[in-house]
């Protein structure tokens, strides 16, 4: 009889181990998918920043497959006209216009926005800065921006804007005068966007107190660039 | 008899707790069921970008070859037309301005990193990282000093190069980089070198506790823009 019970006890205590041992397995098993499932939701955090990337790989694709059949078009064009000279030095000209039209050395016209800058009457308001200058033309840069001029003065490739002895603004080292009109060709909406709302620079200058206008103009002309572009140092 | 009824109720009590731990845990999973399906979604994007890259990488090496083949082709067109020669050496010299090819140069070399110092001990961490602002203004002053070729991190400026924050590194024409940014800049060294001058904008930044080194370099190599320009809106006039 003694026996008999302890046999029983023993069988209880088997099979409640192994029930134990089960469940602790299935727990840990548990715990493991869980941690796994945690990393997955750091980088699901990503997947609005993926979009913008594929976005941004997607443009620059097409627009170099454009380039391309641009490029392949002239090749054929060179071919065909062989040397007859009239209409090889027309295919020469256009492409110096294009790399003209890049330099700044042409005028260009085409949709796009119009910022007025006004220094306001209030004294405790700072002027309008050259920095200012350079953070807007920046954002429109971004923003796609094809041309740019300040005052008429285009902005090219190595334009500087610069405060002179904290009392004028030089562009291209000329002098330049309030009010200040940035104009800008490209998409109006995004050009607009980039200088509005949501620490968009324009705004923040506004809430400062400066008086800031933007107009989209159907047909803004830029000036081109009036200086020569010398080159001294680079090869 | 008080013995056997002690142990069963605490072996009933030890099985309540594990399956409730059980049911917790596998509420939990099946709510993250949701997360492994965007998981899969955003694989499917990695991949999409990937495959993007890839494309444009080779439609990029065949738009090289082809522009090689048009400056042959052009060539072939000119010969022996000094009046046309003439131009070309115009159109390459401006490709060479806006950045399209890769020029070598004496000139300077920028380095700014962000401040090694302990960002415990600083009033405003802010102070000691390099931004996008700190950048541009370097730029410019490198420009107003008559640079005539400039790159950061290997990207060279062009006409709509932009420079941008996002977060603790900067976009330059799109490509994301980080610090230490160097900043290299093709032109007479002594007049680039003026940007290190008492009161300009490097000695700021040095105040600033931002690292800041500047070296004069009889030749520098500065790359070509690996990218297009294009117009969309923009038309000659006149």
């Amino acid at each position: 009889m003694k026996a008999n019970i302890k046999k029983g006890k023993i069988t209880i205590a088997i099979a409640i181990g192994i029930a134990c041992f089960a469940l602790v397995f299935v727990m840990l098993m548990q715990f493991k998918i869980v941690n796994q499932t945690d990393i997955t939701a750091i980088e699901n955090m990503r997947e609005t920043e993926l979009r913008t990337e594929l976005a941004n790989w997607k443009a620059k694709y097409e627009e170099t497959e454009l380039k391309y059949e641009e490029i392949r078009e002239k090749i054929d064009e060179y071919k065909e006209t062989k040397q007859s000279n009239e209409e090889t030095e027309k295919l020469v000209d256009d492409e110096l216009e294009q790399v003209n039209m890049t330099l700044g050395k042409t005028y260009v016209e085409g949709e796009g926005i119009e910022v007025t800058l006004r220094d306001t009457e209030n004294e405790e308001i700072s002027k309008i800065s050259s920095s200012d200058l350079l953070v807007i033309v920046n954002a429109l840069k971004l923003a796609g921006a094809e041309a740019i001029s300040i005052n008429e003065e285009r902005i090219v490739n190595m334009s500087d804007i610069v405060t002179i002895n904290d009392t004028f603004i030089k562009v291209n080292g000329q002098r330049i005068l309030a009010p200040y009109i940035i104009k800008a060709i490209g998409n109006q909406t995004y050009l607009e966007s980039a200088l509005l709302g949501n620490g968009g620079y324009v705004d923040e200058l506004k809430k400062i107190g400066h008086d800031v206008s933007i107009v989209k103009i159907n047909k803004v002309k830029i000036n081109q660039y009036n200086d020569e572009i010398k080159i001294k140092y680079m090869e | 008899m008080k013995n056997k009824k002690a142990i069963s109720i605490v072996l009933g009590l030890m099985c309540f707790a594990l399956t409730l731990g059980i049911c917790v845990q596998l509420k939990t999973v099946k709510g993250s069921n949701s997360v492994i399906s965007q998981n899969y979604e955003e694989n499917n994007l990695k991949a999409e970008v990937l495959r993007y890259k890839e494309k444009y990488d080779n439609k990029y090496k065949e738009l090289e070859k082809a522009e090689k083949e048009l400056e042959e082709e052009r060539q072939k067109s000119i010969e022996n037309n000094s009046y046309l020669e003439q131009k070309e050496e115009e159109i390459k010299q401006g490709n060479k301005i806006i950045g399209m090819t890769e020029v070598t140069g004496a000139g300077v070399i920028v380095t700014l990193s962000d401040s090694k110092k302990d960002a415990s001990t600083a009033l405003n961490v802010s102070e000691l990282l390099v931004h996008d602002a700190d950048v541009l203004s370097v730029i410019n002053e490198l420009k107003n000093a008559g640079a005539e070729a400039i790159s950061i991190n290997d990207q060279r400026l062009v006409p709509t190069s932009s420079i941008v924050c996002g977060g603790n590194i900067i976009e330059i024409n799109g490509e994301k980089v980080g610090a230490p940014f160097e900043i290299k800049a093709i032109g007479l060294p002594e007049q680039l070198a003026a940007l290190s001058r008492p009161g300009g904008y490097l000695e700021i930044l040095k105040g600033a506790t931002v690292g800041v080194d500047l070296k004069k370099l009889n030749s520098i190599t500065i790359p070509k823009y690996t990218g297009v320009i294009t117009y969309k809106y923009a038309q000659n006039s006149k």
